[in-house]
């Protein structure tokens, strides 16, 4: 998109912007206007991110209890829509964003020898997760271990940020990792809230269309990124449970626990 | 970080009590800056003189302007449920003066509810009259580090808190079963003792005299 109309622009900013772009444009112009709208109407975003940093935005995203779009009637937005939204007002470097997503306590005692495999390492499965993080009998990943982004919902907000602003090969190489988190995450929905796990709300990220309320730029798929060897072909750790969930030809099933709060 | 106090809250004075925390240091080191920046301006007056220029005083940033900083705390709104507040004329518009609502005491206005009053904290009028210059420095990733750092501990002792808290809840419980469970115990060696020595009421009150009045209920 080499233009956009002068009337969006005044809305975003009527003296003209001239912060950080994103793949050339204002970073803004990934929401749409209306859920913009809603954004900066709100009362979360007035209070909450109100003079925000990189940094203190951490202590609004550790108190975040669920991701999610917009809400109800009037669309409200949730907390995590709004922190996203702020995160694309400070276009963060890439360091950051990267802190966001493997925050590490190096400090910490480890106790599992399988915490301090190497991301992308051929680490053995660690299986005696502290966190309940055992699902569906899956093998658990040091990704998984709860060590690594230890703010789960920052890590799914980085995520999310990441898919908006970044080019294809960096968002295939830094959120793929993630399909082997396999903690729970609690999403709104437009009637109550819904569970999910990290691997599946990423796997919404690199597949669909839209993810909590949000348009996603069309990007190239990673097929043609490998045919272009700008992307190594990939080894899926789960690829033996790939295939049999193909030969099931089964269609995408979203597990859905309604909760009481 | 500042340290600077729920300075929100809808009673306790709008968004200027920060500056009675500042310390005595602090307020050393903003008079030795004022002094500098006065000596500086003696100077420019001086040079402007001496090379026949009229001095004009740089209307930039005042010099106890401080960056934008995000709120420390919730605004204090829950304090104000329920209260019964006069509601100035005209919305999104402050009432001059304090009355009931919420109060800005830098600028003397007061809002009928809090999104008008969060609105006002942060427009630029607001800004201004507080000193802030609206600006938000960027945080390294190494400070960004650092607050997960401190993030995470807090949620280790606050979650170490609940066990701990837990821990004790349940030690109370079982000091309250046991209790009760001698209560009971010391009610049926009572009745049993009552009715095998066919004991009148009166005495078993005064064995336990002092002590508690189930015996009554008991024999009752
Ligand atoms: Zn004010």
């Amino acid at each position: 998109m080499a233009h956009h109309k002068a009337d969006a622009s005044k809305l975003l900013d009527d003296r003209g912007y001239g912060g950080r772009l994103i793949r050339g444009q204002n970073p803004a112009l990934l929401f749409e206007t209306g859920v913009r709208n809603r954004i900066t109407q709100s009362y979360y975003w007035k209070e909450q991110c109100f003079g925000l940093n990189e940094a203190t935005l951490c202590d609004r995203a550790a108190q975040i209890k669920f991701i999610g779009g917009t809400t109800g009637v009037n669309g409200k937005p949730t907390p995590f829509l709004c922190l996203a939204f702020k995160l694309i007002q400070l276009v963060p470097d890439k360091s950051v964003i990267f802190e966001y997503l493997n925050f590490e306590d190096d400090g910490e005692e480890s106790d599992n020898e399988g915490d301090k495999a190497e991301r992308n390492g051929e680490g053995e499965g660690d299986e005696d997760g502290d966190n309940g993080i055992m699902n569906g009998g899956r093998v658990q990943d040091p990704e998984a271990a709860g060590k690594r982004g230890a703010f789960k919902y920052l890590r799914a907000l980085a995520a999310f940020y990441i898919r908006l602003a970044w080019e294809p090969v960096e968002i295939y190489n830094t959120l793929e990792p993630l399909l082997s988190d396999y903690r729970k995450l609690k999403r709104k929905t437009k009637e109550g809230y819904a569970m999910t796990y990290m691997d599946q709300f990423v796997d919404d990220l690199l597949t669909k269309e839209r993810v909590c309320a949000t348009s996603l730029w069309r990007m190239p798929p990673r097929s043609q990124l490998e045919d272009l060897d700008l992307l190594d072909v990939r080894e899926s750790p789960l690829q033996g449970e790939v295939d049999a969930m193909d030969e099931d030809n089964g269609e995408e099933v979203e597990v859905v626990e309604s909760e009481s709060d | 970080m500042s340290n600077r106090q729920g300075a929100y809250g809808g009673t306790n004075g709008g968004d200027t009590s920060f500056r009675k925390t500042w310390d005595r240091e602090e307020y050393a080191a903003r008079a030795a800056e004022h002094e500098r920046k006065q000596k500086e301006e003696g100077k420019a007056r001086y040079e402007a003189a001496a090379s026949g220029k009229k001095y004009r005083r740089r209307a930039s940033t005042p010099p106890d302007a401080r960056e934008t900083e995000a709120r420390s705390h919730r605004l204090d709104v829950a304090s104000m449920v329920g209260k019964t507040m006069l509601v100035p004329q005209g919305a999104g518009v402050g009432k001059r003066g304090k009355g009931a609502g919420f109060y800005c005491e830098a600028c003397d206005l007061t809002f009928k509810d809090n999104l008008q009053y969060v609105e006002h904290l942060n427009n630029r009028q607001h800004l201004v009259a507080t000193g802030q210059t609206g600006e938000v420095t960027r945080a390294t990733a190494e400070e960004v580090h650092q607050r997960l750092l401190w993030l995470k501990r807090k949620k280790d002792e606050e979650s170490k808190g609940e066990v701990l808290d837990l821990d004790s809840r349940l030690k109370l419980n079982k000091e309250r079963e046991d209790q009760e469970r001698e209560e009971k115990r010391r009610k049926r060696n009572e009745k049993r003792r009552k009715t095998k020595d066919g004991l009148g009421h009166q005495e078993i009150k005064l064995e336990n005299d002092g002590i508690i009045d189930s015996s009554t209920h008991w024999v009752s």
